[in-house]
C-alpha cells in the first residue's frame, strides 16, 4: 500500500502571500477608489454587447445543429432566427463602427424627406452601404418572426404529442 | 450624399412595431409550450428567452421610435440627452437575451435528465404497479389456500371419528371435537369451564405420570394405550398420540392429542382369542372323547354281559355300570362341543323351542320359585335351519345357570328378536350375582364351573357353545347394567316359504 506523502510548507512561504498583500495595501500611494470614464466606454461596451449577442447566436445555431434537433421544423426556424440575428448584429456592429466609434460617417438632416449622409473621404459606396445598414429591421424583423413560427411550430407538435399520448 | 429619409423612417418605425407585436406573440407561444409540460426545461428556456426578446424588443422599439419622433419634432437636444439611457437600456437587454441563449445547452442537458429520470420514474411505477398486481394476485391466491387449508383443517377436527384434543401447556383442554365430546360423555362447554384437563379422564394416575413424564421427556407419544374414566363409571380402553406444538406469530406451547377408542377392539380381540381357545379345546376334547368313547363301550358291554350271569358281584356291576354310562355322558357332551356330532338338522321355529322348554322346566322343583318371563318383539314364526333337541339343550342350559345365578328365587326373562341383518337374537338374563370380570375369558371353557364340587361338570356352556357355533351362530355374555347376566345368543334366519 503506498503511503500518502504530504508536502510541508515551510512557514516563511506561507507568511510571503500576507507580506505581499499587507504591503500593497499599506504602500504609501494616493487612494484610488473609483476610476474615471471616458466617453466612448459606452459605445465600446454597446459593441461588446453586440458581440456577446453575436457570439450567443452563434452558439445557439451550432448547438441546435449538435444536437441534431435542425431535423425538426420548429427548431430549425429557431435556427433561422438566430441566423439572422447574427447578421442583424454585424450590420449593427457595422453601423455603430462607422458612426460612433470610428466617426466616418454623419448624417444631417435637410428637410422632414431628406437627408444627407457625409462621409470622411467622400465615399458614395461607403454612404451606400451605410444607408442599408440603417435599414436594420430589415433582419431583426424576419429574426423575431422566425422565432415566433418556430415556437408555434413546437406548439403543435407538443399539442400532437399529448393527443397522441392520452388516444388509448 | 444626399437620400431619402422615408424608408429608413418606415423601416425603423414599422420594423420597431413588428418587433414589439411579434416578441409579445413569441412570449404568448412560449407560455402556451411552458403550460403543456412545466417539468420541460427546454420550455422555460424557450420562455425565458421570449421573455429576453420582449424586453429586448421594447425597451429598443421604444427608443427607436422616440428618436424618431424627436428628431422630426426639431427636439434633437432632447433625444441627445436620454439617448445614452435608450441606449444603455438597449445593451443590457440584449446582453440579457444573450446570456440567457447561452444557458440552451444547460436546460437541454436538465431536461434530458429530467425526462430520463420522469422515463425510469414512469418504468419504475409500471413495475411497482406490475409487482403490486401480482402481489395483490399472490394475496387472493394465497388467501384462497388458507381459507380452504382451514376449512379442510377444521372438516377434519369436526368430522374426525377419532377424539382430538388441543391443550395448554398445563394439559387444560383448549379445544376438542365432537367425537371427543362423545368418547368422554362431558359436554364441551363444561369442559372448557371446568378446566378440565386430560387427567381428569384418566383411569390410573399412574398412567398419567407415566405419559406425562413420556411428554416431557421426548415431546410426543406414540400409540399409547390406556383406560379412560367415563362419568357413567364405566371405562374405555383408547390410544392416545400427540405431541408439542411450540406455536407461531407468538401463541403459546400447546399439546395435541388424537385419542382413539379401542375399546370394542380389544372386546373383538378378545373374542377371537377366545374362539380360537375353544376351537383347540374342542378338537383337543374330540381326540379324547373320541379314544375314551370306544374303551368304555367296551367296559359298559362287559359289565352288561356280566350283569346277566349270576356272578355274585351284581352290587359292584351296577356301580361300575352307572359310573361308566356317567363317563360315556360326559364323553358325548364332549364331542356335543367339538361339534363332532351328527345330529340332522330341519327347519325350526325357535319360539316353539322355547315355549316348549318353559313349559318343561316349569315343572322341576328348581324353578318353583323363579319368575320365566317371555317377550317375543316379532310376531312372525323365528324359524331357522337346526336340531331342535341341541337348541333345547342350550336353552335349558342357560335356563339352568339362570336359575342357580338367581339362588332359584328371581326373575329370569327370555326376549327373541330379529335383526336387520337377518339374524334372531335369544337373549336370556337374570337378575342374579351376574358374573366376575376375571370369569369372562373362561365361561366357555369346557370343565369350567363355579359351582361347588360334585353340582355340576363345567360342561353346560361349553356344549352350548359348541352346538350354536355348529349352527353358524354365536353366544355372547355380558353383565346386565342393573343387576344379573346376559346371555345372547345369535343365529341365521331361514327366510320364509313362500305361500
Amino acid at each position: 500500500m503506498q503511503k500518502k506523502i504530504r508536502f510541508k510548507m515551510p512557514l516563511f512561504l506561507k507568511i510571503i502571500p500576507v507580506l505581499v498583500t499587507a504591503g500593497l495595501l499599506l504602500l504609501p500611494f494616493p487612494a484610488a477608489a473609483t476610476q474615471l470614464h471616458a466617453s466612448s466606454e459606452g459605445i465600446i461596451t454597446h459593441q461588446v454587447g453586440h458581440l456577446f449577442f453575436l457570439f450567443s447566436m452563434v452558439a445557439l445555431l451550432f448547438t441546435i445543429t449538435g444536437k441534431g434537433l435542425n431535423t425538426q421544423r420548429g427548431w430549425r426556424l429557431i435556427q433561422y432566427s438566430a441566423f439572422f440575428f447574427i447578421l442583424w448584429n454585424l450590420d449593427a456592429l457595422a453601423a455603430h463602427f462607422l458612426d460612433n466609434q470610428i466617426y466616418a460617417v454623419t448624417i444631417e438632416n435637410i428637410s422632414l424627406g431628406q437627408i444627407r449622409v457625409n462621409v470622411q473621404n467622400g465615399s458614395s459606396f461607403l454612404a451606400g452601404v451605410y444607408y442599408l445598414l440603417k435599414l436594420d429591421h430589415l433582419l431583426c424583423v424576419p429574426a423575431m418572426l422566425f422565432l415566433y413560427k418556430g415556437l408555434s411550430h413546437l406548439v403543435t407538435k407538443q399539442q400532437q404529442m399529448m393527443t397522441k399520448k392520452d388516444r388509448p | 450624399m444626399i437620400v431619402s429619409f422615408i424608408p429608413i423612417l418606415a423601416v425603423d418605425v414599422a420594423g420597431s412595431v413588428a418587433m414589439v407585436v411579434i416578441a409579445l406573440l413569441c412570449l404568448y407561444k412560449a407560455k402556451v409550450l411552458r403550460g403543456m409540460d412545466p417539468d420541460n426545461a427546454v420550455f422555460l428556456y424557450l420562455l425565458w428567452i421570449s421573455t429576453g426578446f420582449t424586453i429586448f424588443a421594447v425597451s429598443r422599439s421604444f427608443g427607436h421610435i422616440l428618436r424618431q419622433f424627436l428628431i422630426l419634432t426639431s427636439n434633437a437636444d432632447a433625444w441627445h440627452a436620454i439617448t445614452s439611457y435608450s441606449g444603455s437600456v438597449n445593451t443590457v437587454s440584449f446582453m440579457l437575451v444573450g446570456l440567457i441563449t447561452l444557458f440552451f445547452n444547460q436546460s437541454w442537458h436538465i431536461n434530458e435528465k429530467i425526462l430520463a429520470s420522469r422515463k425510469k420514474l414512469e418504468d419504475t411505477h409500471i413495475k411497482l404497479m406490475d409487482l403490486n398486481q401480482t402481489l395483490e394476485h399472490k394475496v387472493v391466491a394465497r388467501t384462497e389456500m388458507l381459507t380452504s387449508s382451514e376449512h379442510k383443517a377444521r372438516r377434519i377436527f369436526e368430522q374426525s371419528l377419532d377424539t382430538i384434543v388441543v391443550t395448554d401447556e398445563r394439559f387444560n383442554i383448549a379445544e376438542i371435537n365432537q367425537a371427543g365430546v362423545t368418547l368422554t360423555g362431558y359436554k364441551k362447554r363444561e369442559m372448557l369451564e371446568k378446566k378440565m384437563g386430560l387427567k381428569d379422564f384418566m383411569a390410573k394416575d399412574l398412567e398419567w405420570e407415566r405419559i406425562q413424564g413420556l411428554l416431557e421427556v421426548d415431546e410426543y407419544i406414540l400409540n399409547e394405550e390406556t383406560d379412560f374414566f367415563l362419568p357413567n363409571f364405566s371405562q374405555v380402553r383408547v390410544l392416545m398420540t400427540g405431541g408439542v406444538d411450540y406455536g407461531a406469530f407468538g401463541c403459546g406451547k400447546t399439546f395435541h392429542f388424537i385419542i382413539k377408542n379401542i375399546n370394542d377392539k380389544k372386546q373383538m380381540e378378545q373374542q377371537i382369542a377366545q374362539a380360537d381357545k375353544l376351537a383347540a379345546l374342542g378338537e383337543l376334547s374330540a381326540g379324547v372323547a373320541h379314544e375314551i368313547n370306544n374303551p368304555l363301550g367296551i367296559i359298559l358291554g362287559y359289565t352288561q354281559l356280566m350283569l346277566k350271569e349270576d356272578s355274585g358281584f351284581e352290587a359292584d356291576l351296577k356301580i361300575i355300570e352307572k359310573h361308566v354310562k356317567n363317563c360315556k355322558t360326559v364323553v358325548s357332551d364332549l364331542l356335543a362341543f367339538s361339534r363332532k356330532g351328527s345330529l340332522k338338522k330341519s327347519r325350526v321355529d325357535v319360539t316353539t323351542i322355547i315355549d316348549g322348554v318353559i313349559k318343561f322346566l316349569a315343572n322341576h322343583t328348581d324353578f318353583r320359585n323363579v319368575e320365566i318371563g317371555m317377550d317375543h318383539f316379532c310376531k312372525t314364526p323365528l324359524v331357522i335351519s337346526g336340531n331342535e333337541q341341541e337348541l333345547a339343550q342350550v336353552i335349558i342350559n342357560l335356563l339352568i345357570n339362570a336359575c342357580h345365578a338367581v339362588e332359584k328365587k328371581g326373575r329370569i326373562e327370555i326376549e327373541t328378536r330379529q335383526t336387520t341383518d337377518h339374524k334372531i337374537l335369544i337373549t336370556v338374563k337374570d337378575n342374579g350375582t351376574g358374573i366376575r370380570k376375571k370369569y369372562f375369558s373362561r365361561i366357555f371353557d369346557p370343565f369350567f364351573t363355579t359351582k361347588p364340587v360334585g353340582q355340576g361338570t363345567g360342561l353346560g356352556l361349553s356344549v352350548g357353545y359348541g352346538i350354536i357355533r355348529s349352527h353358524g351362530g354365536d353366544i355372547t355374555a355380558r353383565n346386565r347394567e342393573t343387576k344379573g347376566a346376559a346371555f345372547t345368543i345369535s343365529l341365521p334366519l331361514v327366510p320364509m316359504d313362500p305361500v
